[in-house]
């Protein structure tokens, strides 16, 4: 029985330091698993971006006066919105059209009077709607500073005195809106999704190819053995991975970590064991590593990257496609992530995250290993 | 009496309609070569997947080195070495890393694999390459380490499936040196191939015709069996040209090319070498010299195959 086990582990032993061999000898395999997520984390974390950041916007100020230049200061103060000059109204469309600008502020003439008076006033903010979400967020903020510089205006008048109405946002957990801190976590499980299913589907589907699998099944090594000693190394590069866009998060993006890091990592765990069963089915149903890439990327990519809730909220999706969402576990990685790192949730908040992704691991793992087990080399 | 090292009985595999190993029967000896020889797809591949525990036998028993091949194929794993068509290395890793993989596999560890790994480099005239990577190497030093890989455990039985595919037939040579070494050192061989100048050097051969063991002698007893006739050699000029006027003559039973000539195989009480060479001067070749030569398994295999598989299996 001893004897057995001690054979059964350098077996598995065996594998893995093959596998890992194979990993060290292929840069591509490297730059798959650790290049990838940093050039991708650059690209997302600092050239995504649904921040309103320096957005240009130009300038009619047809009073020029002391105040509308208050005005025009108050609005571009942030940097949120810088002024790229003076413009007339009628302008507007060619900026827009040339990109020159994003928006357009016209204060009337006569607005530094109305103001002193106490007047009912207007300004106007032509804004180009072409990208819907730097529009409304544009609004917002503009919305918000005007508002703030009526009641430094109205000021003395209103001392002591509440303002009627008072608008007040306030963000909770990502404060800035940064969509840095929101991206990091769904970035995560596209990276970790891709990496796992792709090299291990490729792994798999190589050796069906060589014909190396036919000679291990010859071998007494068990199909199990074979399985666990090829994954093994794959789970702790995906391991690493994760370590890896945690890290680059929080030195580059300043991405917090509230929850308990063990509670990001099991979870991460739990992801990636699916993924590897996963791609480990691909490998089994596909019978050569072109197929298996292919199958490998799509499946892995696409729902990581549209149903995960990454990049389009799942409450704004069509209903099939909210459903749809329910069986892609990069959703509940997405979830349990900004749940851990941004809102410090525990395991409390989180189980069910964490059973939704045990029982896609054991569900797939399970249909990968009977395919195995029963498939001829 | 000891028991055979693989023993076949009504050995049968069936893929749906297709019946791809039917009926198989023989025995191989401790030490023996035994050659196993036939077209591709008659089966060869079939019969050693069943005899190694990849495949279980429709019907029909399979037992190699004593244990049962449907009902015990681990143990059976691990009491054969295995070398498939192409012997799948991995080229990405160096040679002494395919040999400690490949330990590994069969259970052997620490300093026990390595030192065996070493001797297995000496053994297969590897030395100096242990740390070459093995994609760099040419197709005859590749197939000495896949050997060597099934090697290292100790088989008593080793089975090669068409090893020299592919290889130059230098290396093919010392290959087969290295086969015979390993014999008369005790180890029984089932090797599958279709150079014919290779079974030669088998002791006794089965040939395969479409899922059916056809023959099972040695290469002596087979062109005495096969080629009752006399082999005639004809060499000169045109005589592609002028073979098909002796076909169909009575008394020729076969006429086939054979590098620059013609095997042409007769009736010896109908035909003599001077006769062919008149015939074959006769229909327009020209300088033709007619020897008579020792029939090779290539007349044997043709000679099989031209009877076709309707008669009944040998016994």
């Amino acid at each position: 029985m001893r004897e057995r086990l001690r054979k059964a582990l350098v077996r598995i032993g065996g594998m893995a330091a093959k596998e890992t061999l194979h990993i060290r000898r292929d840069p591509r395999t490297l730059y798959l698993a650790l290049g990838m997520p940093v050039l991708m984390l650059f690209l997302f974390g600092y050239g995504v971006s649904f921040d309103v950041d320096r957005v240009p916007i130009a300038v009619a100020d047809l009073d020029r006066t002391e105040s509308s230049r208050a005005l025009v200061d108050a609005l571009t103060a942030s940097r949120e919105m810088v002024s790229i000059g003076a413009a007339s109204p009628g302008e507007a469309e060619r900026l827009f059209r040339s990109g020159a600008a994003l928006a357009v502020l016209v204060v009337p003439e006569g607005y530094a009077r109305d103001v002193a008076t106490g007047k009912r006033t207007r300004v106007q903010l032509l804004v180009d709607g072409a990208d819907a979400v730097i529009a409304n967020q544009l609004l917002a903020k503009a919305d918000g500073l005007v508002r703030a510089e009526t009641r430094r205006l109205a000021g003395p008048g209103l001392a002591g005195r509440e303002p009627p109405l008072q608008v007040k946002v306030w963000t909770r957990y990502n404060p800035g809106a940064r969509s840095a801190l929101f991206m990091v976590p769904g970035l995560a499980a596209y990276l970790l999704a891709i990496g796992a299913v792709l090299l291990t589907a490729l792994t798999v589907a190589g050796e069906w190819e060589r014909g190396s699998m036919e000679q291990l099944f010859a071998s007494p090594v068990g199909r199990l053995q074979i399985v666990l000693g090829k994954l093994l190394p794959y789970l702790v590069l995906g391991m690493l991975q994760l370590l890896l866009v945690l890290a680059f998060g929080v030195v580059a993006f300043d991405l917090p970590i509230r929850g308990d890091v063990a509670l990001v990592f099991l979870v991460g765990l739990f992801f990636l064991v699916g993924m590897l069963g996963q791609g480990l089915l691909i490998s089994v149903v596909a019978k050569n590593q072109l197929v298996a890439t292919q199958a490998g990327a799509l499946s892995a990519m696409l729902p990581s990257l549209l149903l995960s809730g990454m990049l389009v909220p799942i409450q704004n999706m069509p209903v099939p496609l909210q459903l749809l969402s329910r069986i892609v576990p990069a959703r509940y990685l997405v979830q349990a992530l900004r749940g851990v790192l941004l809102k410090g949730n525990g395991l409390d908040v989180l189980w069910p995250e964490l059973a939704a992704l045990a029982a896609f691991a054991v569900v797939i793992l399970g249909i990968a290993t009977a395919r195995f087990q029963r498939r001829l080399a | 009496m000891s028991e055979p090292a693989v023993a076949a009985s009504g050995l049968t595999k069936r893929f749906g309609d297709f019946t791809a190993v039917d009926h198989v029967s023989f025995e191989v000896e401790k030490g023996e070569i035994f050659g196993y020889l036939g077209a591709n797809g008659a089966g060869k591949s079939t019969t050693i997947r069943m005899l190694t525990g990849l495949l279980a036998p429709t019907s029909g028993h399979g037992r190699v080195a004593g244990h049962d091949v449907a009902t015990s194929p681990e143990a059976v794993k691990a009491s054969i070495g295995y070398m498939s068509q192409r012997f799948s290395l991995y080229l990405d890793l160096p040679v002494v890393e395919n040999l400690l993989f490949f330990g590994g596999a069969y259970g052997l560890s620490g300093t026990a694999l390595r030192s065996r790994a070493e001797e297995m480099i000496e053994l297969t005239g590897l030395h100096g390459l242990a740390d070459a990577t093995t994609g760099s190497l040419p197709g005859g030093v590749r197939q000495r380490l896949a050997l060597a890989c099934a090697l290292l455990h100790r088989p008593g039985v080793v089975f090669l499936d068409e090893p020299t595919a592919g290889v130059d037939p230098v290396a093919r040579r010392s290959f087969w040196r290295l086969i015979r070494e390993l014999a008369a050192g005790g180890t029984t061989v089932f090797v599958t191939t279709h150079y014919l100048d290779e079974a030669e050097y088998c002791r006794r051969i089965g040939l395969m015709v479409d899922g059916r063991l056809v023959a099972l002698d040695t290469p002596a007893a087979l062109k005495r069996a096969f080629v009752p006739g006399l082999v005639l050699v004809a060499r000169g000029r045109d005589l592609a040209r002028a073979a098909p006027a002796l076909l169909g003559r009575e008394g020729i039973r076969a006429v086939t090319p054979f590098g620059a000539g013609l095997h042409i195989m007769v009736d010896p009480g109908r035909w003599t070498g001077e006769a062919v060479e008149r015939a074959l001067a006769g229909a327009g070749a020209s300088g033709v010299r007619v020897e008579s030569a020792e029939p090779s398994l290539e007349d044997v295999f043709l000679a099989v195959v031209d009877r076709g598989a309707k008669e009944a299996p040998a016994p």
